[in-house]
């Protein structure tokens, strides 16, 4: 497997969202801009990569029956780090993200990833897994943050999109309509990956 | 033997009639409620029953034909989810509110789930709720009634359930008039939705289901006895508080409920008992919400809760299989 | 090396490592976040209060408001704004425990007669759509000139001058009457509140 490959499997195939069904919290609950969907992903994506690259480089030094706990170390630490950052430098997102900044920590994803991935490949592949898996995620956090933004505010990062007279569908941007987007979505890839086989 | 043997599983017995048959009685014991909103909403009230009914017929073949499917809109279900949700709707509401009440009737609440006999939830109570947390200014915007004839325009004002959980928020007890209009509920002479405001019309639809034996006893009555029995209690603890049962069984588009929505076949227990728990499920979130909830009405929160919880009801409450060991049912 | 001592050994230096880390992060971040989080009363401040040239978050008086359910003292504490070193203006925090759905903190900023010059919605959970139209400006901006004297403090539907928002009575009444107590609050204790310190850190 090249590592375009491995690079790419997360965005379509396994990504982590709409096929692998990970990481639903965040995804359902912090989607209601395209703004806070993105900075989720990207949050999440730095500590996909970050744990990926820690792990894969101790792989053979952490002993197999302390592993579980050892990556959870490792994980927090970033989450920790992230959140400082976050609320240092970017104060508004921070508050937007609030709770959910802390539970990247059990982002199934990324605890995943550690496992399946990280844990048995080397540095370089496991590096490019976290940077696929996390962009596929930022993706798809992204657009379902983009379609519940555009239907429950009428606005797409902020910008008015369908003009005063718009009456925003408040449903999409409350938890109902993550479900209710998430399930529309899932249904249109499927329908696109069978049109396409 | 030219004969063969013919095996197959049940049910043997088909009792002719179909699902168009069904669909046609709902549709015209809803007839009566059409009338009186008509008389009392006028023009508005209308074109609310025929946006609804249209758009919703009209979503379903659209989706039909882009699934690929037989288009079966000609069986009558989607008039009749339409004419529903029309009754679940303020007579004021704007057009495209009632249009795109119609779509997500018909393609979020039945179609995605597969359409007719697949689906969890009453597409039309679906709608309602939709537009009721997405455009709660609309959908609680009221009018009185103003007869044809009479020349007075829809004013705004608040239903009697609303009037009545402003005064106990605001003052701690019942506003004084409430108590008065009791009969003018009944006939529909109050503020509300389309179809709900007449319990006279709507209990007229009811009798001629039931003598058609498409609508059982076990839901209505399971529901309104348990409506009438918990609000009862709290109306003899405290009549300053709490309106009495009467009050209850009359407003608030309970009959509508009751009759037409909590009685859909496809998304409520199919055994007797199973429909009596269902009813007083029902009654007691009713009850509750209405008392005690954030909205004034409960009704068709009530039985989407309900809805969801039918799997589970019908589960627990499957008859006896004659013939085979005990302990050994059906999986 | 293996077994247990091994991962002791392992489990102990990760952790070690990463508390090492976190706390080099922390040490680089505290003051922006202290920064930020200050920023952020300010910014409150600064909407609410006439123009000023102090820092009011630093000019500040702490008054007990009453006790509560436990028998604590509960802090109201006070932001002066100067300008020319002359008081121009109060504000504080009032909380509405009569929302639709869980308390309302609103920041209120008065001048030093009580009128007053601003209002600001910090924290609430109020109805998507309905409720939390009290963030809009056309809501807030009612209450500017206003004081316990010169209006009647209750919204139109009660009777009083506030317009509510259509379709939503409760959160408006809430909080106008978290800012009428506010007021009054300042009235009983505007000597308390605005004689002490000309100027100088509390």
């Amino acid at each position: 497997m090249t590592l375009s490959h491995i690079f790419r499997k997360g965005l379509w195939r396994e990504n982590a969202v709409f096929r692998l069904l990970l990481g639903l919290c965040p995804a359902l609950a912090v989607t209601t801009s395209a703004e806070n969907g993105l900075g989720m992903g990207l949050a999440t994506t730095f500590v996909l990569v970050c744990s990926n690259l820690v792990i894969s480089a101790l792989r053979k030094i952490i002993p197999p029956r302390v592993r579980i706990p050892s990556f959870i170390v490792v994980i927090a630490s970033f989450v920790t780090v992230v959140q400082l950052c976050m609320e240092a430098y970017f104060y508004d997102l921070y508050k937007a993200l609030g709770i959910f900044i802390p539970l990247i920590v059990v982002n199934c994803l990324i605890l995943g990833r550690a496992e399946a991935y990280a844990s048995r490949n080397r540095l370089v592949p496991a590096v490019v897994d976290g940077l696929g898996m996390g962009f596929g995620f930022s993706l798809s956090l992204f657009v379902l943050g983009a379609v519940r933004e555009l239907f429950g505010s009428g606005t797409l990062m902020g910008y008015s999109v369908f003009g005063l007279g718009y009456e925003p569908l408040l449903l999409m941007i409350l938890p109902p309509g993550a479900f209710i987007a998430m399930g529309l979505l899932l249904a249109g890839m499927n329908r696109f990956d069978a049109r396409s086989r | 033997m030219s004969q063969q043997l013919y095996l197959s599983s049940s049910p043997h017995i088909h009792s002719g009639e179909t699902t168009s048959d069904v669909m046609r009685a709902v549709l015209f014991s809803l007839l009566p409620a059409c009338v009186v909103a008509v008389y009392f909403f006028g023009p508005p009230a209308l074109a609310v029953l025929l946006i609804a009914t249209l758009g919703c017929m009209a979503a379903e073949v659209i989706c039909q034909c882009l699934m690929g499917q037989p288009v079966s809109s000609a069986d009558g279900s989607a008039a009749v989810t339409g004419v529903l949700l029309a009754f679940n709707l303020p007579p004021t509401s704007p057009w495209w509110l009632t249009l795109l009440g119609a779509v997500i009737a018909i393609v979020i609440g039945k179609q995605v789930y597969g359409g007719l006999g697949s689906n969890p939830f009453n597409p039309a109570l679906v709608a309602r709720v939709v537009l009721l947390i997405s455009f709660p200014v609309h959908m609680t915007t009221w009018s009185l009634p103003a007869p044809l004839g009479s020349g007075l325009d829809l004013v705004t004002t608040a239903t009697p359930l609303g009037v009545w959980k402003n005064a106990v928020m605001l003052t701690g007890h019942a506003p004084p008039e409430m108590q008065a209009g009791t009969l003018s509920f009944f006939l529909g002479d109050m503020p509300g939705c389309v179809g709900e405001v007449s319990a006279l019309a709507l209990l007229l639809g009811a009798a001629y289901l039931f003598y058609r034996r498409i609508l059982t006893w076990h839901i209505p009555v399971a529901y309104l006895g348990t409506v009438v029995l918990l609000s009862g209690i709290f109306w003899l603890v405290n009549p300053e508080k709490y309106p009495d049962p009467v009050f209850h069984l009359v407003t608030g588009g309970l009959i509508l409920g009751a009759f037409f929505m909590a009685t859909d076949m496809v998304t409520t227990p199919v055994s007797m008992t199973g429909m009596l728990v269902f009813g007083v499920g029902c009654g007691v979130l009713t009850v509750m919400i209405r008392l005690f909830g954030g909205y004034p009405e409960g009704v068709s929160f009530a039985i989407l809760l309900m809805n969801a919880a039918t799997p589970l009801i019908d589960r627990y409450t499957r008859p006896k299989a004659f013939g085979m060991p005990r302990g050994e049912g059906w999986r | 090396m293996n077994g247990m001592p091994r991962m002791i050994l392992v489990l102990t230096l990760i952790t070690a490592s990463a508390g090492l880390i976190l706390s080099l992060v922390e040490a680089v971040t505290r003051e922006p976040i202290a920064e930020q989080r200050r920023l952020e009363t300010l910014r409150a401040l600064k909407s609410v209060l006439p123009p000023t040239d102090n820092a009011p978050d630093a000019d500040t008086v702490q008054l007990v408001i009453g006790q509560d359910r436990r028998g604590r003292d509960l802090v109201r504490t006070f932001f002066r704004g100067r300008r020319d070193a002359e008081l121009a203006g109060v504000a504080f925090k009032v909380v509405a425990p009569d929302g639709y759905s869980g308390d309302i903190t609103v920041m209120v900023g008065i001048d030093p007669i009580g009128t007053v010059s601003g209002v600001e919605i910090l924290i609430h959970n109020e109805t998507p759509g309905l409720g939390d139209k009290i963030t809009r400006p056309e809501f807030k901006g009612l209450f500017a000139g206003r004081s316990l004297e010169n209006a009647d403090w209750r919204v139109k539907k009660d009777g009083g001058e506030f317009d509510q928002i259509t379709g939503a009575t409760i959160s408006p009444r809430a909080v106008v009457g978290a800012v009428r107590r506010g007021l009054e609050f300042f009235r009983d204790h505007r000597a308390e509140i605005v004689a002490t310190q000309e100027g100088g850190m509390p």
